[in-house]
Order: structure tokens, then C-alpha cells, then sequence
């Protein structure tokens, strides 16, 4: 594909401050409570209070003057009454078998939010009630006993060489089970959307989202709207961390299908309960292993069945699952594999989106079991992973080749290294009972796939556009038009800054304006690691043709036909020593032609073959790697646990803005550390129990060990200027590692997330048992 | 309903409103005066989102009802802080240091930092977290929040302290 043609960047590889730095810190960006809609009408959801039923009616209480207010219910819908994401299971509201507490049952909307809420308050469901499967564990005990009363949906699996047949011919074989529960994204901004019907027909939405072109065209079908008189604008996003990938075309939904009854604008802002209790989750998981190794501890064969708890319907689960499975085995060879992965109903909101997709899960049995293995095999932990760490030319689980771009086992020996682990592993506590405190120290290891998952990127076909245009002073501006959003990560800021590189010129004269759908390509959903990668390398594709098209036009206006060069920020002559400065180029450009738009669009290599149905062949592009050590205090009168050192290395191959990647890495370990410490959530008469922020609680400024984070950049050569993926990566390893950790100081196996004093007390805490358990 | 009416030194300019005692400080900044740039994360207390400064203490304005606030009081939000050199320094620290991401919290952290160096030169090893404990950012894991007020920290300008 791309021959690399730029070896120095000038642009690219800056810490480049943020263009949205100015807005936010002097508390001017616009988020979606904060855009002043004239005559707005508040929304409100009328909720199933059962987790699994049948509604037989709604009643309206004469009492209230309902004509104050509009009532939505599915006779209102004009299209079919349906999400349409992966399955086609979800009613937008429910009309006839209720899956989840919460479940809509009619929309409100009225001057006031108050007089909605009170509107609700008046309307009484009749509702036959019938028994919820609500909790992982009872999925997991039917699943073991009697799995034909599970509702599939969805199954997928992975199998290399002979499979589990194999576990057969191994020296040892270890089976071991690991749970992982709900995670919530607790985005500070809840979530948040507008409608607004507009004079020409157009239905105009505007809110905190992910993935503009996800509510178009998932919304037209419902609205029975044409794709083109629906327009969806992304308004500044506080945080998402996929919490706002697909739930915001249900929050869209409901504003639209208000706002075209009420025939005015319609607003829906989540409290912090509704947003915990009536959004996405990271799916429940549940993995049973089981591992057979050959006497010198080398794998042999891995047998994995992977469940994760859906919740009420489809949704995305599909997706998560998949690369739940692709990492499941992940990071090391081994001969002979068989995953088979369910995603199995719960009466509970649907699972969805939360950074890292499924594979942090996976991750977090797979990298606990390789301390177990090793253990089982009698080696230390660094030495096993070392011995089997997967290499360029070794093959993954689906047989897809890893051909360049490989940071391992690199990003493993560094960190072992770093962190001096082989040293400080064998002086682990062990639990003994005359430490005053239990020193321990864990790692784990693991690839990330940067990308969509197995044909998602063949079939998206990324496509951007730049626009060389004037900026609101009038001044030529090339903004970059995409949908890949800005919600924190910084990718209104690495496109500008591939797109300056692209062309040569400074990043002062780019430009990202918000994506809206009238005025961006579709390059795809702003998930899956894939923005840096793939959209970043179709933008700098377009640069290339952006900068060619300029060349040719200044030569002809400014250089009388000379061939010109745009170099540095100024077009050259190629015969004498003649300069333009770029704006003024552009600006001449601009006044001979108006606007100039280049477009451009991803195309995998073609070396890299998927199978969808079988499985089998290259899984991801490329893949960002990683190895977290985690060094951890248990009190052994309290049991507490305290993280105070993480250590790590990765590759997420070329690092386009080192300030923006270090963000993700330490910000996302901080969410991984609340994975694996803190977070918890249980479920009580078919709610979740933690519903505020006073019960989930997240990590503060106070909670944070020294994190001493490095790259090992082998960038992908495939794409210019050859990023990987680093959104998700961070809550990958950490779970494992501290459970690792935890292990080695107080001698006692955890196998449940999240890792907590009391689940240390269940298994004997203060016996401080003498050996691993 | 009855009202209140308060005479407020909001951001250096003078407001005079009329409230309903019990309503929040945070509703009267964003939808009566239209000062957005506080946010309501939890409305709860818990996440800080909302913190602003009222004479010299930190509020948290989801938690205060109007009532209580005052006649006279200085309250300073987010969008005050370019009016003074501290509050332009920390605005450059954390710009300059990364220490923004998506920005939802940083209107109440940056009131936070401010508070906290108008004081005069930090004394305890841990008084940054210390009073950033109350506000929470989900993105940046806090390295660069700590980073960007120390740094702002050791350029404090020394003719605003404790009082611009």
C-alpha cells in the first residue's frame, strides 16, 4: 500500500496543544446543556418499574390536564417501532413483552421538566409480571446446568489447529473459572440530546454523542425520515468512553419522536441517576479455561468459553464479543486453540460500548490464568510469558500472520526490566504473618487490535474530505471533515495535525469543526482504537491530494506555470528561488476558485484476508501492545488494598502528539484501576444497586499510584504516519496485574472483578494462608 | 412563590437577583444569568463539576440553595478567571500541560487550583490532591491536573496573593 514517503515529520510527533484547550479552559465550549434552545420542551421517559413482564395498558389519570403536555406511545411512531442496530429485538418503546426495568413505555414532554415529570407521575402501566433472569451468575448456572432456557444472542468461535482434542496430548491441564462484573462509563457530562424540527422538513438533532452516523440513518427507519432530511450535529462531548457510541440514537429517538408531535424543539437531559440506571454498561463476563502445557511450560492447547451478559437485547453485543474471543488467547503461541463465546439475554439495560470492547474482559481471565499456569508449571510469570511471548512472524489464534509493527515481546522485556520485577516478585509477602504489610507485585501482558474487528474496516471504507476554505476572518482555512469525533481524546487535534504534516504547512492554518451530517463524510463510528489508524491515514492521504491540487493551481496563478512546491508553510519555484508564504497561495487559490474540497478513502492492504464466518486469517490490521507491572500494599488487619506504583511500556505504533497519547494511558489506567479496585455493582429488585455517584464510586485525585509510562514505537507501515490504536489499550492489563499482585502478597487467588478487601476476607484473609490458593 | 432578592458581585460585575430562596446557586448561574460555563455532573455533591467561589470559600453551587448566599457576596466562577493574573495563569498551566481533555470537569477543577494558590505557597506535600479530592475527572487519570497547578504554583504571581 503507502511507501513511506516522509521519514521526519515536522507536525506530527509534537506535544501540539490541544485546539480545543482555549474553549475548555475558559469554560466556553459548548456541551449539550449548555446551547440555548428557544421554546425547548423537556422530555421525560415513562419507565417499566418490572424487569421483565408483559404490558396489558396505560392509564392516564383524569386528574392531570394532559393537554399541557404531549404523550408519545407506539402508535405515535411513523416508521417501524425498532432500533435497527446489529439484531433487530429492541422496540424504541415497548408495546408488548417488557426485557428490563427501566424499559420505555411512552415519552412525555411538556413546558417544564417538572410539569413532565409530574405528567409521568399520572400515568400508571398495567403490567403482568414474569420471572427475570437478572444476574451473571444465575446466567452462568443455567448455562452449566440447563443451557437451553439461555436466550442467545449471540454466538461465535475460534478454533486452531486440533482444538481442544488436543488437551489430550498436554502434561498438565488447568481449568480455571474468572468473573468480571458491570462497569459503568461515569462520563462527568450525563448524557444529553436536542431535536429540533426545522421550518424546510429537516429534523435537526444535536447532542453529546460518538458516532453522528449512527443516529443517521439508525433513526430514519423509526422516523420514516429520508437520510437527507435528517441532520445530526455533534455538540461538545464531556466525556464517553463508549457510553455514547450507541445509546445516544435511543436519547435521539425520543427527542425526535417528541419533537415532531409537539412540532417544537425537545430537550432530554439525564440526571446522573437516570444516567446510571437507563444507559450502557460493560458487559458482565464470565470465562472458564481450560489450558493444557507441556512439561517445559511451553501452551499446548487452550480450551476458553467466553460469556458475557447481554442484557435485554442485541444492541452491539455481537461486536464485543468478538473481540472479546480475538484477545481471549491473545499475546502468546500456542498450537492448538478452541474459544467458543456466547452472549447470552439479562433482564437488565442492555450491555453496550466501554473502552477496550470486550477484550478487557477477556484479558482479565486470560492474564490471570498465565500467573496460575506459570505457578502450575513451577516457572515465575516473567519467565513463562518470556518463553511463548508471541513474535513478528508468529501466527494469532484466528492464523493471521504478524507481519511488522510488532512491540513484542519488546514492551515485555522493558518493562520487566524497568520495574526490576524478577527481583522484587521473589520478595513478595505471601501473606506471612509476621509483615506488619503485604508487599506484592503483578504483571500482565497483551495485544490490543487497532481497527474494527475482523471485516468492519472492508465494509466502512472510511471516507474524509478537507476543505480549504475561509475561516470566519475570511482567512483560508483547511478543515478537516470527518465524523470521528472529539470527546476528550484529542482527535480534533492529531487530524489537524496529520492533515499540516500531509500538506507541510502549520497547524494554525487547520481547522476541525464539529461533525455535523450535512457537512462530513462518513468516516465511521469514533470507536475500536481506529481514529489515529485508519482515519488519521485516509486524512493524510487526502493531504497529499489537498497539496498537490494547491501546487498545481499557485503555479498557474502565482508562478506563471513554474512547477511549484508547498514545502514548510511556502510554495517554491522549482527554477528560481521565488516564495509564497501558504496563505497567500491559498488565498489566491481560493479567490480564482472558491472552496476547495478533496476527498479521500480507506482501503485495507490487500494482503490482509478475513473470514467472517470461520473465524480465521487477519483479525485486526495491526495490533498496539502492551505490559502493565502493578505494585501493590494489603494491610493484613484491614485487608486493604493499595496500589502505589504501575509501570509500563507500549506500542501504539508512530506517536502522533506524545502529551494527547500519555493522556490516554494515564487517564485510562486510572478507569482500569476503578475496573479493577473500585467499581462495583450489584443488582437489587432488577435495579442496579450503585445508582449515584455517592454509591459508584470512581477513583479522585487521591487514588492514583506514581505511573512511570513509556512508548516502544514500531509504527504501522501499512498507514502514514503509521499510528495504532491507544484509546483502549490502557484498561486492558490492569485488572490482571493487580490481581497477580495481590496473589503475591497475601497468597490468595482472586478471581472475581472487582478486587476488594472483603473478597479477600471471603477466601480467608486474616489466615493469611501460607500458600497461593 | 415568594423571592428573594440578592445583590451579588458575580465575576467582578454587580447582579442583582430574584430567586426563589431554595433554588440551587448552580440554576441561577446557568439559566437565570446564563453562566454555563459551571456544569452539573451529579447534582449531588460528589463530583465538583459545579465548584465555584463564594468570598473565599468553594461551593459546590448544586448543593447551595440561593438563599443562603448572602447580599454582597463575591462569587467567582470559571468564567471569571480570565479577569485576574492567577486565574490566566492557571488557564495557560492547564492548556500548556494537557491537563484538559474533554473539559466537563475542568470549570469546577480550575476554581479548585485557584482557591487553593490564592492561599499563598503550598505548605503540605499533598495539598494539591488534598483539594482536588472533591472533584472528579474521569479522562486524565489527574497526572496532568497535578502537573499543571504546579507548575502554575511556582509562577503564582506574588502582587495577587492571597487576595487579587
Amino acid at each position: 500500500m503507502a511507501v513511506k514517503e516522509v521519514t521526519t515529520y515536522r507536525v506530527v510527533g509534537k506535544g501540539i496543544r490541544r485546539l480545543d484547550a482555549a474553549d475548555k479552559v475558559r469554560g466556553q465550549a459548548q456541551y449539550a446543556d449548555d446551547l440555548h434552545v428557544p421554546d425547548a420542551w423537556h422530555g421525560v421517559v415513562v419507565r417499566s418499574p418490572v424487569a421483565h413482564g408483559r404490558l396489558r395498558g396505560l392509564q392516564r389519570s383524569p386528574d392531570f390536564d394532559w393537554t399541557q403536555v404531549v404523550v408519545v406511545t407506539p402508535e405515535d411512531i411513523p416508521g417501524h417501532n425498532i432500533v435497527d442496530m446489529m439484531g433487530r429485538d429492541m422496540p424504541f418503546i415497548a408495546y408488548d413483552e417488557i426485557q428490563y426495568c427501566g424499559e420505555p413505555l411512552a415519552l412525555v414532554a411538556a413546558p417544564t421538566r417538572q410539569l413532565a415529570r409530574t405528567a409521568v407521575a399520572h400515568i400508571t402501566p398495567d403490567i403482568e409480571t414474569l420471572t427475570p433472569l437478572l444476574t451473571l451468575d444465575e446466567m452462568v448456572t443455567q448455562y452449566k446446568t440447563n443451557p437451553p432456557v439461555l436466550h442467545e444472542l449471540s454466538a461465535k468461535q475460534i478454533r486452531k489447529g486440533q482444538g481442544a482434542a488436543a488437551l489430550a496430548d498436554a502434561d498438565i491441564v488447568l481449568e480455571r473459572e474468572y468473573t468480571a462484573g458491570h462497569q459503568e462509563q461515569l462520563y462527568i457530562e450525563p448524557q444529553g440530546m436536542i431535536a429540533i424540527p426545522e421550518k424546510d422538513g429537516t429534523l435537526f438533532i444535536i447532542g453529546s454523542m460518538q458516532c453522528p452516523y449512527y443516529i443517521n440513518p439508525e433513526l430514519c427507519e423509526t422516523l420514516d425520515i429520508p437520510p437527507e432530511r435528517l441532520r445530526v450535529k455533534q455538540a461538545a462531548v464531556g466525556g464517553a468512553f463508549g457510553g455514547k457510541e450507541e445509546f445516544p440514537t435511543l436519547l435521539a429517538g425520543y427527542c425526535a419522536l417528541l419533537a415532531l408531535k409537539a412540532k417544537r424543539p425537545v430537550k432530554i437531559i439525564y440526571d446522573r441517576n437516570q444516567d446510571i440506571l437507563y444507559t450502557t454498561k460493560r458487559h458482565p463476563a464470565w470465562s472458564r479455561y481450560k489450558v493444557g502445557l507441556n512439561k517445559d511450560g511451553t501452551l499446548h492447547a487452550v480450551q476458553c468459553e467466553f460469556l458475557l451478559d447481554g442484557g435485554a437485547y442485541t444492541t452491539l453485543s455481537p461486536v464485543v464479543l468478538y473481540r472479546g474471543i480475538l484477545h481471549a488467547a491473545m499475546g502468546y503461541r500456542c498450537p492448538h486453540v478452541a474459544i467458543d463465546g456466547h452472549v447470552y439475554r439479562t433482564n437488565t439495560f442492555p450491555n453496550g460500548a466501554f473502552r477496550g470492547f470486550g477484550a478487557p474482559q477477556a484479558l482479565w481471565a486470560w492474564e490471570s490464568m498465565m500467573d496460575e499456569l506459570a505457578d502450575a508449571v513451577g516457572l515465575p510469570p516473567h519467565t513463562f510469558r518470556l518463553k511463548q511471548a508471541l513474535q513478528q512472524g508468529d501466527t494469532t489464534p484466528t492464523g493471521g500472520l504478524l507481519r511488522d509493527s510488532v512491540g513484542s515481546p519488546a514492551v515485555l522485556e522493558q518493562t520487566l526490566a524497568r520495574s526490576g520485577f524478577a527481583d522484587k516478585w521473589s520478595r513478595c509477602s505471601l501473606g506471612r504473618a509476621e509483615d506488619k504489610a503485604w508487599y506484592g507485585i503483578g504483571c500482565s501482558f497483551f495485544a490490543h487490535g487497532a481497527g474494527f474487528t475482523g471485516d468492519g474496516e472492508a465494509r466502512i471504507k472510511a471516507k474524509v474530505a478537507l476543505d480549504l476554505e475561509p475561516a470566519t476572518d475570511g482567512q483560508p482555512i483547511v478543515n478537516v471533515r470527518v465524523s470521528s469525533t472529539e470527546m476528550g481524546q484529542g482527535t480534533c487535534t492529531i487530524l489537524p495535525q496529520v492533515a499540516a504534516e500531509a500538506l507541510s504547512i502549520d497547524i494554525a492554518h487547520t481547522g476541525f469543526p464539529m461533525p455535523d451530517t450535512f457537512k462530513v463524510p462518513d468516516s465511521g463510528p469514533t470507536v475500536a482504537s481506529r481514529t489515529a489508524m485508519v482515519v488519521g491515514h485516509t486524512v493524510f492521504q487526502a493531504g497529499r491530494k489537498l497539496k498537490q491540487q494547491l501546487e498545481e493551481r499557485v503555479a498557474a496563478l502565482l508562478f506563471e506555470g513554474q512547477p511549484v512546491e508547498l514545502r514548510e508553510n511556502e510554495f517554491h519555484g522549482k527554477y528560481d528561488a521565488q516564495t509564497v508564504p501558504f496563505m497567500k497561495g491559498a488565498a489566491a487559490v481560493l479567490a480564482a476558485d472558491g472552496p476547495l474540497r478533496v476527498y479521500d478513502q480507506f482501503k485495507l492492504p490487500a494482503y490482509i484476508k478475513w473470514n467472517q464466518d470461520t473465524f480465521e486469517g487477519d483479525a485486526y490490521p495491526a495490533y498496539s501492545w502492551g505490559c502493565n507491572v502493578a505494585e501493590v500494599w494489603v494491610d493484613p488487619l484491614t485487608l486493604e488494598i493499595k496500589c502505589h506504583k504501575i509501570t509500563a511500556y507500549y506500542d501504539i505504533g508512530r506517536v502522533l502528539n506524545p502529551v494527547l497519547a500519555l493522556g490516554q494511558l494515564e487517564g485510562g489506567l486510572i478507569q482500569a484501576l476503578g475496573y479493577a479496585l473500585m467499581e462495583k455493582i450489584t443488582i437489587k429488585d432488577g435495579k442496579y444497586d450503585a445508582d449515584r455517584m455517592q454509591t459508584y464510586v470512581v477513583p479522585t485525585m487521591l487514588d492514583g499510584p506514581e505511573m512511570d509510562i513509556h512508548f516502544l514505537e514500531y509504527p504501522y507501515a501499512d498507514v502514514e504516519p503509521g499510528a495504532k490504536g491507544v484509546g483502549e489499550i490502557p484498561m486492558d492489563g490492569l485488572a490482571p496485574a493487580l490481581a497477580n499482585a495481590i496473589a503475591r502478597a497475601t497468597g490468595i487467588r482472586l478471581r472475581d472483578l472487582p478486587l476488594t478487601p472483603e473478597a479477600l476476607l471471603k477466601h480467608g484473609g486474616f489466615a493469611a494462608p501460607a500458600q497461593t490458593a | 412563590m415568594n423571592k428573594v432578592t440578592r445583590n451579588w458581585m458575580i465575576n467582578g460585575t454587580p447582579h442583582r437577583v430574584e430567586t426563589p430562596p431554595l433554588r440551587r446557586l448552580l440554576d441561577v448561574l446557568r439559566e437565570d444569568l446564563r453562566l454555563t460555563g459551571t456544569k452539573e455532573g451529579c447534582g449531588e455533591g460528589e463530583c465538583g463539576a459545579c465548584t465555584v467561589m463564594v468570598d473565599d470559600e468553594v461551593v459546590l453551587a448544586c448543593l447551595l440553595p440561593a438563599g443562603q448566599v448572602p447580599d454582597g457576596a463575591e462569587i467567582t466562577t470559571v468564567e471569571g478567571l480570565e479577569k485576574t493574573p492567577g486565574g490566566r495563569l492557571l488557564q495557560e498551566a492547564y492548556a500548556e500541560k494537557g491537563a484538559a481533555q474533554c473539559g466537563i470537569c475542568i470549570p469546577g477543577m480550575i476554581v479548585s487550583s485557584y482557591a487553593l494558590l490564592r492561599r499563598g505557597p503550598l505548605q503540605a506535600p499533598d495539598a494539591i490532591r488534598t483539594a482536588h479530592a472533591g472533584n472528579i475527572c474521569r479522562c486524565t487519570g489527574y497526572k496532568k491536573i497535578i502537573a499543571a497547578v504546579e507548575w502554575a504554583a511556582e509562577r503564582w504571581p506574588e502582587t495577587v496573593t492571597p487576595t487579587e
